[in-house]
């Protein structure tokens, strides 16, 4: 039981995290199918950090880890300024314009890498090792029966992800940008017309996307890969669009959305390990998310609203 | 009084048209000033110059005095110039309150640090501010649960909150009913007692005559001239705005009517969970042109689209002929013979970026000669086309081939009466089929609705236009809240009563 | 009215009108991410004059210095072609979703259900060549129509968006299928499903050709008719004209008679189908195994390709070819100029950059246009 709540929780916080960045993207009514590339955009220049600068650090240090995280940050956010252009100045049509980065993405990382690794490190490798991250038990509460298990082996990068969706929901919900954001999803004209900058507001809000996703994408190389490579594009961001729709576009019930597929995923690990089952079995387990947002869609399609001027182009002159 | 705005010799042009020519114009503080005109005289273009939504290309605008260049609605805000849209510029999924503050949001810090937006504060100040002016919300209703008057209240609410001074009505009432309408007037009245100046873009006599202190006419882009209101009757208002004597045109001489053609009963269409029509019976004959008047907004495009088959109705039965139509599709009853010129000619008449010969053909596209076994005859288009290019006067840049939404506005309805004409059908629906033509496309389109009925076709014609339905219906129907709310021989009504059926002054 | 520099206003006469734009803008797109791609060549020190010809080369275009024995430029050709065939299919099958108002990405997951299905009901089969080859065709087709009918449905009869839907079912696909080809179908070494019979290979491989021994694409004519089919289709046929009018005016199409949810269902269908195709081109053709638990890259570079070729069925295409021989190219490239291998899917994924910034440039120009008028 202990490991599905580890294993499951450790799934969910980067997926969170770069589904929050969705969210920020789509509330702001510029679609976002662009996350996948953008968390390996982000997890590639984290990664870049630590093949350049790692070695000054001692060995056992995981100031990298930290390093690679805000350079994930800010490389996501970066990378998201492709979308943001093409999709807010260049009126790209925005589904496109999120493929075409996903495919750039992939190509562009794993170009650079092997590039970088046998240009400037003479070592041809189409990896860049990071390692697992450290692990800490919260004292006292991690001795709590069953539930404890939240507070067992926690990852770094959990709690940082933990106070950045709480930032996040804050500045969503509560200030004046959030609100500002939200109402360019729903109705543009109305944020024109009250004199407030449509256009730089979701350029904004495509950055922040970014920056979670990188955030997000860093962690998962942290975890479940250990390095930088092709590998870290297996879907998360698409998982991450399917979260943000369960969720109805709202950050808490995301947050459910989320653990629910990150325990469906472990459980289901778990699961296939009990029963002994060959562990192909655990691929039909992946399938669960996917399944109940589609499930979700058809009985409560009425429900379930995207913001109303989501992948609307907005031209200031039509009115 | 001191003039608060003034505009000298401004002029703007758009492609093709002079919207506004030379135009000057004072406006003293404090006062209401209604700005009058018929559709596509120029009065929404030159209130959003001096809105900033279009910056003037010959002419000067002064506030207060000083000479002001207005680029950008904020700089207008900046100025104290509000205005109210035709069309709400709302979010849907925020609160009434939240609207308002959107844009000029009251920023406070929890702990020192943490920036919030203070919703209770400005709660407060909302409150204040509809108590003064007598605008009633409900600060904590989300946008979309409410109704049209509601959301025009919060739109002024917006600008009162931004402490704006010179506030800019575009139509107010269009879209309003009776009481809604007597609700704002008031309204308007409560902020000239408060000092604001309020700008009232009308075509509608009764309100300015009931509300403004002063009123400019335009007509076709000029100022005709700047009137007292107190000393000026509707009558010469009226034919001051049209440019020509209201020479009511002949009522119609009195001929038979043929055999019923349409029969409409009972008939009930829900839309948006609203009942937009409401139990509305009526029947039109052979050679018999039936006007709908009403207001904007009371049903009757939903009644026309019920019809033709476009929406479906939820009770009641429309017969054609003593045929049973109210279960068939938009084809079966094109080919049963109803013909329509719908009122969204971008949205539904036209397909916009086609040819014109897809679309003079796009009703009967399927069939021979347009389709043979699947494949389209490209030529049988274009020769059926060319025909009706010649027949109708149609003026496009390529002839069949051009692309329909590079075609002016006349042309384009040019093409839809033609297609709906050349169906040969027993009954032809037009709605609103002159809105925001020129005089000639008008006269044009006039004219093919009479030889229509000359033929002994039945019609149904939709118009907003009162001069319109007097000068062509044989019978009138008014519409208002979704019931027919009168039928009779046109001759028999006066216009004040059509008016008075309109407004639900009388039921 | 504004100034403007000669060279703009040269530039912008030399975009032409609408009609002209759909050519000149996705030539402009693609000198565009050439130079792009040529900076890049030059920021890591490689000449990109002889790069872009070791490209062509190695696609089989130009010829190379030298051969193994049996190989030659006519086989390098062959296998360009090979390679191109499912491209042209997914990229038709983007075109004729989008011409009805809808996006099909989930052409991937369409084109892996069809190379499975037939993969399994024929590949491993004993049927001769003439039965098992069409076999596979209709059973491709049959497939990619059922995948793409379902997403339509989905969004006739729930309203559930067609991209939001595609999303799912793709990863529904892969994993699902993921599952059967390990648990059923895998081989032990390669780990990819089992290879298919020769007889049920729409590429039949190893044919000698003259002194070469070759791959030999035949489909890739099926492919080249499909594209002129669907041209003549979308602008000759009552049907469409019915899919074109209910993707650009769906109102007004309501209003011209045509059943317009009907419609949606019935180009997601015919978009599956030819999706269908692209997979067992690509899964029971230009290879003969499926990888479990990944899509192809192919469904989704289509959606740009589409693009670039201006969403028209020959436009398409050409941009499918010139996609397909900068990936096809690259292997010779990267060992003739010593670069790495996936700068080829840098130079697409540039190409596919600029030609999603299509409609910006168009805007641009009109908007010029108009003004200079």
């Amino acid at each position: 039981m202990d490991t599905v709540i580890i294993d499951g929780l450790s799934f969910m916080m980067p997926l969170l995290c770069i589904a929050v960045g969705g969210i920020y993207s789509e509330r702001s009514g510029v679609t976002n199918l662009a996350l996948e590339g953008l968390l390996g955009a982000g997890a590639f220049v984290g990664a870049l950090f630590v093949a350049f600068f790692g070695k000054l650090f001692p060995e056992t240090s995981s100031a990298p880890m930290y390093f690679a995280m805000a350079a994930s940050v800010v490389g996501g956010a970066v990378y998201a300024m492709l979308h943001g252009l093409l999709c807010v100045k260049f009126r790209a049509n925005q589904v496109i314009s999120g493929v075409v980065i996903n495919i750039l993405a992939v190509a562009l990382t794993t170009f650079l890498t092997r590039e970088i690794n046998s240009g400037v490190f003479q070592a041809p490798s189409d990896k860049i090792q990071l390692g697992v991250s450290p692990r800490f038990d919260v004292p006292g509460l991690s001795k709590i029966p069953v539930l404890g298990a939240v507070f067992k082996s926690v990852y770094p990068f959990q709690v940082v992800i933990l106070v950045v969706i709480i930032i996040a929901w804050y500045a969503l919900y509560r200030t004046r940008f959030g609100m500002r954001l939200r109402a360019c999803g729903d109705n543009p004209h109305a944020v024109d017309a009250a004199g407030i900058n449509v256009q730089r507001t979701r350029f904004l809000a495509v950055m922040i996307s970014g920056a979670l996703s990188g955030l997000g994408g860093i962690s998962f190389a942290y975890s479940f890969s250990a390095n930088f490579s092709a590998s870290i594009y297996v879907g998360a961001g698409y998982l991450a669009i399917a979260a943000l729709i369960f969720g109805n576009w709202k950050i808490v019930p995301t947050v459910g959305a989320c653990l629910l597929f990150g325990l469906a995923r472990s459980g289901g690990y778990k699961l296939v390990q009990l029963l002994a089952l060959p562990s192909s079995y655990s691929d039909l387990i992946m399938i669960l998310p996917y399944v109940v947002t589609l499930l979700l869609l058809i009985f409560f399609s009425g429900t379930n609203r995207a913001p109303r001027a989501l992948g609307e182009i907005y031209d200031k002159g039509k009115r | 009084m001191e003039n608060i705005v003034e505009m000298r010799g401004v002029t703007k042009r758009f492609p093709g048209v002079v919207a506004n020519d030379d135009i000057s114009l004072k406006i003293r503080r404090g006062e209401i000033f209604a700005l009058l005109g018929e559709n596509g005289a120029g009065k929404s273009t030159l209130m959003s110059m001096l809105f900033g939504l279009y910056e003037p290309d010959e002419g000067e605008i002064f506030i207060r005095g000083e000479r002001v260049r207005i680029t950008s609605p904020t700089f207008a805000a900046g100025l104290s110039i509000g205005m109210v849209h035709q069309h709400f510029r709302l979010v849907e999924n925020f609160t009434i309150a939240e609207n308002i503050v959107l844009g000029a949001e009251p920023v406070r810090r929890k702990l020192g640090f943490l920036p919030y937006v203070d919703m209770r504060a400005a709660g407060a100040k909302i409150a204040e501010l509809s108590r003064r002016y007598g605008l009633e919300v409900e600060p904590e209703a989300v946008i979309e649960d409410v109704g049209i008057s509601i959301r025009q209240r919060v739109e002024i609410l917006k600008m009162l909150y931004r402490e704006a001074e010179i506030l800019i009505f575009d139509e107010p009432t269009a879209m309003l009913a009776p009481q809604e309408i007597e609700y704002l007037l008031q309204i308007l009245k409560n902020l000239r007692e408060s000092g604001k100046t309020v700008i009232l873009i009308t075509h509608k006599l009764e309100e300015i005559k009931k509300t403004a202190d002063r009123c400019g006419i335009l007509s076709r882009g000029k100022l005709v001239g700047v009137y007292d209101v107190a000393e000026t009757s509707t009558d010469e208002m009226a034919s001051l705005m049209v440019g020509r004597e209201l020479a009511g045109e002949a009522a119609p001489e009195e001929h038979e009517f043929g055999a019923e053609v349409l029969r409409v009963e009972k008939l009930d269409v829900i839309r948006d969970r609203m009942k937009k029509v409401d139990g509305v019976s009526f029947s039109v004959r052979e050679g018999e042109i039936f006007a709908v008047a009403g207001v904007d907004g009371n049903g009757q495009t939903e009644l026309t689209d019920a019809i033709a088959g476009l929406l479906r109705s939820s009770g009641g039965a429309v017969t054609l002929g003593g045929e049973d139509l109210t279960r068939a599709d938009v084809r079966e009853r094109m080919e049963k013979g109803i013909s329509y010129v719908p009122e969204d000619r971008h949205g539904v008449g036209l397909l916009l970026d086609f040819t014109l010969g897809d679309n003079l053909t796009m009703r009967r596209y399927y069939e021979e000669p347009f389709s043979r076994r699947g494949i389209r005859d490209e030529r049988a288009i274009a020769e059926y086309a060319d025909r009706l290019i010649e027949r109708y006067d149609i003026r496009s840049g390529r002839g069949y081939s051009t692309v329909v939404r590079s075609m002016s506005g006349g042309n384009q309805q040019k093409a839809i009466v033609a297609r709906e004409i050349e169906l040969d059908s027993r009954l032809l629906i037009f709605v609103q089929p002159t809105r925001g033509l020129d005089i000639g496309a008008t006269r044009a389109i006039h004219e093919h609705i009479l030889n229509q009925r000359a033929a002994g076709k039945a019609i149904l014609l939709v118009s907003l236009e009162l001069e319109e339905i007097l000068a062509l219906a044989d019978t009138i129907g008014v519409m208002y809240g979704g019931r027919m709310n009168r039928v009779a021989a046109a001759r028999e009504l006066s216009i004040d009563e059509v008016g008075a059926y309109m407004t639900g002054v009388r039921q | 009215m504004k100034k403007r520099s000669r060279v703009t206003r040269l530039l912008v006469r030399a975009f032409g009108d609408e009609r002209r734009q759909a050519f000149t803008v996705p030539v402009f797109a693609v000198v565009m991410s050439l130079a792009a791609a040529a900076i890049l060549l030059l920021a890591i020190g490689k000449n990109p004059v002889a790069a872009f010809r070791a490209l062509l080369s190695g696609a089989g275009f130009l010829p190379k210095g030298s051969y193994s024995s049996g190989k030659g430029i006519f086989t390098d050709l062959m296998t360009t072609l090979s390679s191109l065939t499912p491209m042209i299919f997914a990229a038709l099958a983007v075109t004729v979703a989008f011409k009805a108002g809808l996006f099909n990405i989930g052409v991937s997951g369409q084109m892996l259900f069809a190379g499975f299905l037939a993969t399994v009901l024929v590949g491993y089969s004993a049927l001769p060549g003439y039965i098992a080859r069409p076999l596979v065709i209709l059973i491709g087709i049959a497939a990619g129509a059922i995948a793409g009918g379902v997403i339509g449905l989905l969004k006739y009869r729930f309203n559930i968006n067609e991209v939001v839907s595609s999303i799912m079912i793709n990863y529904i696909f892969q994993y699902v299928i993921g599952f059967f080809i390990l648990t059923k179908f895998v081989d032990p070494v390669t780990r990819h499903s089992k290879a298919i019979v020769k007889a049920a290979r729409l590429v039949p491989s190893g044919v000698q050709i003259g002194r070469y021994k070759t791959d030999f694409p035949v489909i890739v004519v099926l492919a080249v008719a499909a594209s002129f089919a669907l041209k003549f289709f979308l602008d000759r046929t009552r049907a469409g004209f019915e899919l074109r009018a209910v993707g650009a005016h769906p109102k007004a199409a309501q209003y011209a008679g045509v059943k317009v949810g009907r419609n949606i269902v019935l180009a997601m269908t015919l978009s599956g189908a030819l999706a269908g195709l692209a997979g067992v081109a690509y899964y029971l053709g230009y290879y003969d195994s499926i990888t479990p638990k990944a899509l192809s890259s192919v469904g989704f570079d289509a959606i740009a390709v589409s693009l670039l070729g201006n969403s028209n069925p020959i436009g398409g295409l050409f941009a499918s070819i010139l996609v397909t021989a900068v990936d096809r190219g690259s292997t010779y490239m990267s060992s003739a100029m010593n670069v790495q291998r996936e700068i080829s899917q840098v130079i697409t994924g540039l190409i596919l950059l600029f030609s999603a910034c299509g409609a910006f440039i168009r805007h641009l120009v009109n908007r010029a246009r108009e003004e200079d008028k």
